[in-house]
């Protein structure tokens, strides 16, 4: 080592004793077989210092207000070098965060790290998990564009739906009767001081129990399986023949590179999506939350009503509340996924259930808009139909029904309803649903004039 | 040498009293801090009826029978914030200088739900929530008919004020923020 180095370290060593920590720190040693996915925790910590980092950064010319923030991030975009890169780091940064905590939180569950003696780290991740979702939420409302304004108008609606605290949760959440300015200032204040200051927080203690219990091990061989009682002996075992830290940072270095190089592309390439700047008076917006909340908002289509709750507090609540006590209700010895056939069961099927909602809500069919996509087509119809394509347009049907990958999923797609459905039949079902085929939910349209009503029959008819 | 740490030298009665004491100034710190802190934080957003009127704008605007979206502008507002953009809402002209106003979101989550004329129906557009002219749940989700704004006239001139809930027969149910 350079004599110059050595002096440093000597006259450090000193004064905090570094030489023993860093030495207890970067030599311990790990178990047997500490693998490429040991590295998802050190990945979403690079990743969380990068999100600072550029958030930092953004926060110079970011103007929390409603009349400023939009235009302040059309600026960092567009003036400012490398702004679309920054805000790009940032923005698609936020994305790779929530998938790397994830597939983080999976590992540890697939190695049945959460068992003894590692339940209080895994208390403490599941807490970070929601703080990097809480993130999520805040940060959407920042660009102060139509997707952030009405996003942020559900995402408290749905706070609103909690029972008994909701009403004033929703009122405390949007700092008055509305998303506005103030909305905006306590969300920007808890996005940019007092997550962070929560997260590092959490972090610490999180990374902590980590040094201080060692890694979990991968659920092979004699670890597979570890009454309480076996567990310090073989776990000492197992570090005895295993690396050290030391080795194990290169593994830790590349995925973070990697991570990096990634993120970069994305920032570079990808354009960030921006809509126009929030109008609380527009009737017409479709509101679509990000696509981490996609599970929650496909969920509400099964829960209708005043089942609404089950799917907005019930369902969430259990779902944290299950993850959180979860190494106090699984307190079986088997750690190997194999091992413990109902815990990975129950996870694969709420990995499935989220997985299925978040595909729903990715592929959903292209929202209506005023003067629809099918207006366009319409001009080719013959007269008669074109008539019926009209009064479909005019009716609105589009709100519930899909016709040509447009409009909402409420009710049956049409696009080929007239193979199934012939002209008279549709004719009395428009009329009173529910007489033609008991439960129907749609609403009936009996005071649509005949001729309207045989246009558009005719018209959904010819559809095949 | 100093003895190793350890709780026996320290007498229990004086390890009560010091747990006693950090209990006390602890609390006390809490109290000091906290009490308006939590208030600062929470308590503006719990003020009941901050919003005073919303000019709508001419009753004569209003055709009978019809319903139409309106731009309302805050009239006696807070210092701040100055919310200086418009609200929108529904208005329903009933006939015999009766209104009925509603609110433009979605009693389901909150999406902006939109007024089709020629189906006399109100459409939110993102779990097919279908509400009648009179804001009635006719199908989806939307767990109560849509929201209501109490209304006065004055001197010819459309004021929106409170919003309020409706029961399933229209009738009133509970003040939003009350």
């Amino acid at each position: 080592m350079a004599p110059r180095l050595t002096a440093v370290l000597g006259w450090l060593q000193e004064r905090l004793g570094t030489r023993e920590q860093l030495t207890r720190f970067l030599f311990r040693r790990l178990p047997v077989g500490t693998t490429w996915w040991h590295t998802l925790g050190s990945a979403a910590l690079f990743l969380i210092l990068l999100q600072t980092l550029t958030g930092f950064f953004l926060a110079f010319y970011y103007v929390p207000s409603p009349e400023h923030a939009w235009d302040s991030l059309t600026y960092i975009q567009q003036e400012i070098p490398f702004g679309r890169f920054v805000r790009g780091l940032h923005y698609w940064g936020a994305s790779l965060t929530i998938v790397v905590v994830f597939l983080h939180l999976l590992r540890v569950f697939v190695m049945g790290a959460y068992k003894y003696p590692r339940e209080l780290s895994w208390v403490v991740g599941v807490v970070l998990f929601l703080v990097v979702m809480l993130f999520g939420f805040t940060g959407y409302l920042l660009p102060w564009d139509q997707k952030a304004y009405w996003a942020t108008v559900v995402g408290t609606h749905i706070a609103g739906t909690a029972p008994f605290v909701g009403d004033y949760l929703w009122r405390i959440l949007q700092g008055g009767v509305e998303v506005g300015t103030r909305t905006l200032g306590r969300f920007y204040a808890a996005h940019v001081l007092i997550l962070p200051a929560v997260l590092y927080g959490l972090i610490l203690v999180h990374v902590s129990m980590v040094v201080y219990q060692g890694i979990g091990p991968t659920p092979r061989g004699p670890l597979a399986r570890l009454r309480r009682q076996d567990y310090a002996r073989l776990y000492e075992e197992s570090k005895g023949r295993g690396e050290t830290f030391l080795e194990h940072l290169v593994r830790d270095a590349v995925v973070a590179f990697v991570l990096l190089l990634a993120l970069a592309w994305m920032a570079a390439t990808w354009s960030i999506p921006m809509e126009e700047v929030a109008d609380p008076t527009d009737t017409q917006y479709v509101p679509r939350p990000e696509w981490y909340f996609y599970f929650l908002f496909e969920l509400l289509w099964q829960f209708p009503g005043k089942w609404t709750v089950v799917a907005t507090f019930w369902i969430p609540l259990a779902g944290v509340l299950a993850l959180l006590l979860l190494p106090f209700y699984d307190r079986t010895s088997g750690r190997s996924p194999l091992t413990r056939p109902v815990a990975s069961a129950g996870a694969a099927l709420a990995l499935a259930a989220v997985g299925v909602l978040t595909y729903q809500g990715a592929t959903a069919p292209a929202p209506p808009r005023e003067g629809g996509a099918v207006t366009q087509e319409t001009k080719a119809l013959p007269p008669a139909l074109a008539k019926g394509a009209a009064v479909y347009e005019a009716q609105g049907c589009s709100a519930c029904h899909v016709l040509k990958g447009t409009g909402t999923a409420a009710g049956p797609d049409l696009t080929r309803v007239g193979a199934r459905r012939a002209d008279a039949w549709l004719r009395r079902f428009i009329k009173d649903p529910s007489a033609v085929q008991s439960g129907a939910s749609m609403p009936p349209y009996g005071e649509l004039p005949d001729e309207e009503l045989q246009a558009l029959a005719g018209y959904l008819a010819a559809l095949k | 040498m100093a003895p190793d740490p350890s709780v026996d030298t320290v007498p229990p009665g004086r390890r009560r009293f010091v747990a006693a004491a950090m209990t006390a100034i602890g609390a006390a710190i809490a109290a000091i801090v906290g009490v308006p802190l939590a208030g600062f934080f929470a308590l503006p957003a719990l003020r009941r009826s901050e919003r005073r009127w919303l000019e709508v704008g001419p009753v004569a605007d209003f055709a009978e029978g019809r319903i139409s979206k309106a731009l309302a502008k805050p009239l006696v507002g807070p210092v701040w914030p100055r919310e200086t953009g418009r609200v929108a809402l529904y208005v329903q002209n009933q006939g015999d200088g009766k209104f009925a106003l509603y609110h433009i979101h979605c009693t389901h989550v909150g999406c902006p739900v939109r007024w089709n004329a020629p189906a006399g129906r109100f459409f939110s557009p993102c779990h097919g929530g279908v509400f009648d002219k009179d804001g009635r749940v006719l199908a989806g989700p939307p767990p109560r008919p849509l929201d209501r704004y109490e209304y006065k006239v004055e001197k010819g001139v459309l004021y929106a004020g409170r919003i309020f809930k409706v029961n399933d027969r229209l009738e009133f149910a509970a003040w939003h923020h009350a």
